[in-house]
């Protein structure tokens, strides 16, 4: 179904970035075929790798001239399908750019290329006692690149806010190849927009960001790490509202449920949770040393009165890791479990959460599916997973089915039907229960500002636009 | 203008022109028309004859900061106060929404009483109103400890400027549906839309709010000071030079805040003061208020902004208008000066020597005409094309830039 590049363009391709950098072997395309969300699988026409803002410019130009759709790709972890291929696109992959091109410590600036991995920034900026503060749980493979698209969060975003608050500057190839320098930190009262906050979570549709300048924080001094042990979900949930509503500040808070602590005990990534408990909560605190205990000790007192049956607490590095390790593996563990995961994504007002979980177990027995749930707590920002098997065209129509229903409960109560992970191919059919006909006009009205032609990652995040990509798609 | 009152209920017709006070619109022309609408529905309809007849709208909040209309175009003041009100305050899920013309003090208030409060100190905040607030998009110095306004703003109601009211973002603290345009409202100062309704993130009130304070013979000499505290591995609430400091006698000073349980607040200010290697003299009774309106009224205001390690660079060159007053948020890399009327040749140069370093230079000085926007630095011609490509999304008839009018 997919149509080779034109020999000429291939040609003009390989002499901007290099004859290996231009992958048209249809053994090597498979694995650019998905990203996260495998269930949706599209071999792309080609897939270019070129190592700077220039290269992308010219590659950019090239596709643009011969109208072909550009697929922006970081790591391929996204969980939205937003680096899914078009049968008639070519992927722009930023593997190759993965500098990081300048740490400033006194102003506590970094600039990175878009292929930087996440953990890799932290890694480079730790001698200088700073660290890059989004941490994305894929965060040792997905890149500052995809970061920005998505508007990624992780654990400690609770603190520390999530991606955008942390991006200063960015430099974009738009589309026909111009390449365009936003915002920058000391540029703050330029008369303006804030296109910077704009692009980011822009998913890949409206050009490619070739540099990233962001904001360091000092690393913390200390932390301190709980795990709460309880018997029923609705008891974890009161927890957690109990310990924001009281005034504390957790660096993080984050819950697995039993379906996911049973998927990890017997998984080779066995963190030590009591099988027959109903949810756990991962508690942490961090900042200056003193102060954290009492901190630990109220957030602790908040658990056992909402009925938690057990708190630990982490005596040293060692024991925090361990703590934390059946929120880590969960992903891994559930792997193993079903033959496909489904991560959904949804927030809602963090009080709504004992509520919400009742519910979505509710749905999962209605529909006769696994449902884990291990999830950004503090956030109100939910992961059911769906565990299936895609082999069963019925089970697949109840993950859709059950999908549905989870993503209108979130809404109903205040909520949205993404809080990190994007809309991408995935999400595109829900838009219409947050957004109105009006309001998905104007999304389309500013896309077109950046790419009037809709060259870039065509058929994502806006529903009913031409999408030949979904065409031949296995999931829906 | 007849028929405007055929689209808007009689509650909305709010004064005669002429009965407006000139304070609300500093060096401006009257407007044909003062409308007071009490619901987004009015702000829609009247937006929609707004584009359908060419008029130009101009929105005011508290009246502060307006810009001066100078064109010949027809145009009517949008006074959003009718907006006002609290909508709904989840106390325990951190968030409040509240009409765009309800005055900021109400929203402090209502938070107050539960404990909490929205963590931004943009000058004169007091006076303002919510939606002009983030209309102007300032954080003030507390984006040090919490991040800027435009994060703490996790939904809007607008309406454009032909007339769509548009929700962007909602009630909860992440949420990636769709592109983020609500972060290109915030700051646009009623360039794109009319903001009608705000949600916001509220914080819980720290245990103890500790203000340190140093004094220094100059604001360079303290420069050295703050930039040092931008580097110390605690990260204080906020941090802030002024030229003159009530509490210091009215000597420059660099007045730094520490949020936090006492415990943790103290043993902050010891690493604060073996970072910085000096001691800070503790006073509760430092006038916040003050330190944060401090150079903020005067016949003529700069806003410049440059990479912390640059702003001594900044400073000599602001030097070259003998400022009257001068704040500098060294954290954020922002220094705000009051100055009496300058020459463009002044401004001129003052500017580029900023824009040397990397930096930028913002005048606001309602005397000087349209002047004041044209001294100040322009977005990159690549930014200038996206900001007309949304402007015409978001206005297509023209009708919210009051340089148009
Ligand atoms: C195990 C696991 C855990 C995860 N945990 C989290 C989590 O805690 N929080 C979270 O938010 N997400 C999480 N994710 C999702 C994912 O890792 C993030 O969305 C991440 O930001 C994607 O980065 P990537 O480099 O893999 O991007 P990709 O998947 O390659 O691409 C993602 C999107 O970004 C676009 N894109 C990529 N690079 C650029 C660029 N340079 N310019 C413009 N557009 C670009 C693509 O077109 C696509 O739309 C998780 C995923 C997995 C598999």
């Amino acid at each position: 179904m997919t149509e080779p590049l034109p020999a000429a363009l291939v040609r003009q391709l390989r002499s901007t970035v290099g004859d290996d950098h231009v992958i048209t072997d249809p053994n090597r395309l498979l694995v650019y075929e998905s990203d996260g969300l495998s269930a949706y699988r599209v071999r792309p026409r080609a897939v270019v790798l070129p190592a700077s803002t220039e290269e992308v410019a010219e590659v950019v130009r090239v596709l643009h001239a011969a109208e072909i759709e550009i697929v922006p790709r970081g790591a391929g972890t996204g969980l939205s399908g937003g680096a899914l291929p078009t049968p008639d696109g070519v992927v722009v992959g930023t593997a190759r750019m993965n500098r990081v091109l300048e740490i400033d410590a006194r102003d506590r600036i970094a600039r990175v290329q878009p292929g930087v991995v996440n953990a890799r920034l932290t890694d480079a900026t730790r001698p200088h006692g700073l660290y890059y503060a989004p941490d994305p749980s894929s965060q040792s493979t997905c890149t500052l690149g995809g970061n920005v698209a998505e508007n990624s969060g992780g654990p400690h975003c609770l603190k520390y806010g999530v991606t955008t608050r942390y991006v200063t500057g960015l430099t974009v190839v738009l589309a026909g190849g111009e390449v365009v320098r936003l915002g920058g930190a000391g540029r703050e009262v330029a008369d303006g927009l804030d296109l910077v906050g704009l692009f980011v979570g822009s998913e890949g549709c409206f050009g490619i960001a070739t540099e990233i300048e962001v904001r360091l924080l000092p690393l913390a001094e200390g932390v301190r790490t709980l795990l709460g042990i309880f018997d029923t979900m609705e008891a974890a949930g009161h927890a957690v509202t109990s310990i924001i509503a009281s005034g504390l500040m957790p660096a993080a808070v984050e819950i697995v449920d039993k379906a996911t602590i049973r998927a990890v005990e017997a998984s080779v990534f066995a963190a030590g949770y009591p099988t027959d408990a109903g949810a756990a909560l991962v508690i942490e605190f961090d900042g200056t040393e003193e102060g954290l205990d009492a901190d630990a000790d109220r957030a602790e007192a908040c658990c056992l009165a909402a009925g938690a049956r057990e708190v630990r607490r982490a005596r040293s590095e060692e024991e925090r890791l361990g703590l934390w390790k059946g929120r880590k593996k969960a992903f891994g563990a559930m792997g193993r479990i079903a033959p496909d995961l489904l991560v959904q994504d949804a927030t809602v007002p963090r009080t709504r959460l004992p509520e919400v979980l009742a519910k979505i177990t509710e749905i999962g027995v209605r529909y006769d599916l696994q449902i884990a749930n291990v999830f950004h707590a503090g956030d109100g920002n939910l992961h059911p997973n769906l565990l299936f098997d895609r082999a069963d065209p019925d089970q697949m129509a109840r993950v859709e089915a059950a999908s549905h229903e989870i993503m209108s409960l979130c809404v109903d109560v205040g909520g949205t039907i993404t809080g990190e992970h994007g809309v991408g191919v995935d999400k595109r059919g829900y838009m219409t229960l947050v957004h109105n006909e009006v309001e998905l006009d104007m999304l389309r009205r500013v896309r077109r500002v950046f790419d009037a032609e809709g060259l870039f990652n065509p058929g994502k995040v806006i529903p009913d636009e031409e999408i030949d990509a979904v065409a031949g798609v296995g999931a829906s | 203008m007849e028929s405007l009152a055929t689209i808007l209920p009689a509650s909305a017709m709010a004064e005669e022109p002429k009965d407006m006070p000139d304070a609300d619109l500093p060096g401006s022309r009257r407007p044909d028309a003062v409308v007071r609408p009490g619901a987004t529905e009015d702000v829609a309809a009247l937006m929609e004859w707004a584009t359908r007849e060419g008029v130009g709208v101009l929105p005011i909040g508290s009246g502060r900061r307006a810009h001066p209309v100078r064109g010949d175009g027809r145009f009517v003041v949008l006074r959003t106060d009718g907006l006002a009100g609290l909508e709904t305050y989840e106390a325990a899920d951190l968030t409040l929404s509240a009409g765009a013309g309800t005055p900021f003090g109400t929203v402090a208030a209502a938070l107050a009483e539960n404990a909490q409060w929205a963590p931004f100190d943009p000058p004169r905040i007091d006076q303002r109103s919510l939606g002009g607030l983030v209309a102007n998009g300032l954080s003030g110095p507390l984006h040090m400890g919490y991040g800027e306004l435009r994060n703490h703003v996790l939904g809007l109601t607008v309406v454009t400027g032909d007339g769509r009211t548009l929700r962007l973002g909602g009630r909860v603290v992440k949420n990636v549906a769709g592109f983020d345009l609500l972060k290109a409202v915030v700051g646009s100062r009623g360039s794109l839309a009319i903001i009608t309704s705000v949600v916001l993130r509220a914080f819980p009130v720290p245990p103890v709010d500790r203000t340190l304070y140093v004094e220094g013979a100059t604001v360079g000499e303290l420069l050295k000071h703050a930039l040092e505290v931008g580097t110390a591995p605690v990260l204080p609430a906020s941090s802030v030079i002024v030229d003159a400091l009530a509490a210091a006698g009215g000597r420059p000073a660099l007045v730094v805040r520490l949020h936090g349980a006492e415990a943790t607040v103290a043993a902050d200010q010891r690493r604060l003061e073996e970072h910085v290697g000096l001691t800070f003299r503790v006073d509760s009774g430092v006038d916040h208020a003050g330190v944060r309106d401090h150079a903020s009224l005067g016949d003529v205001l700069l806003a410049a902004s440059a990479r912390p390690s640059r702003l001594g660079a900044v400073l000599d060159a602001l030097d070259a208008l003998t400022p009257t007053a001068l704040s500098v948020d060294s954290y954020g890399g922002r220094v705000r000066a009051a100055s009496a009327v300058p020459t463009g040749e002044v401004i001129d140069s003052v500017r580029s020597r900023i824009e040397d370093v990397g930096g930028a230079l913002r005048l606001f000085a309602p005397s000087m005409d349209g002047r004041a926007a044209e001294l100040s630095t322009r977005p990159r011609p690549g930014e200038q094309a996206l900001v007309e490509g949304l402007r015409s999304a978001f206005d297509p008839g023209g009708v919210l830039w009051p340089a148009r009018f």
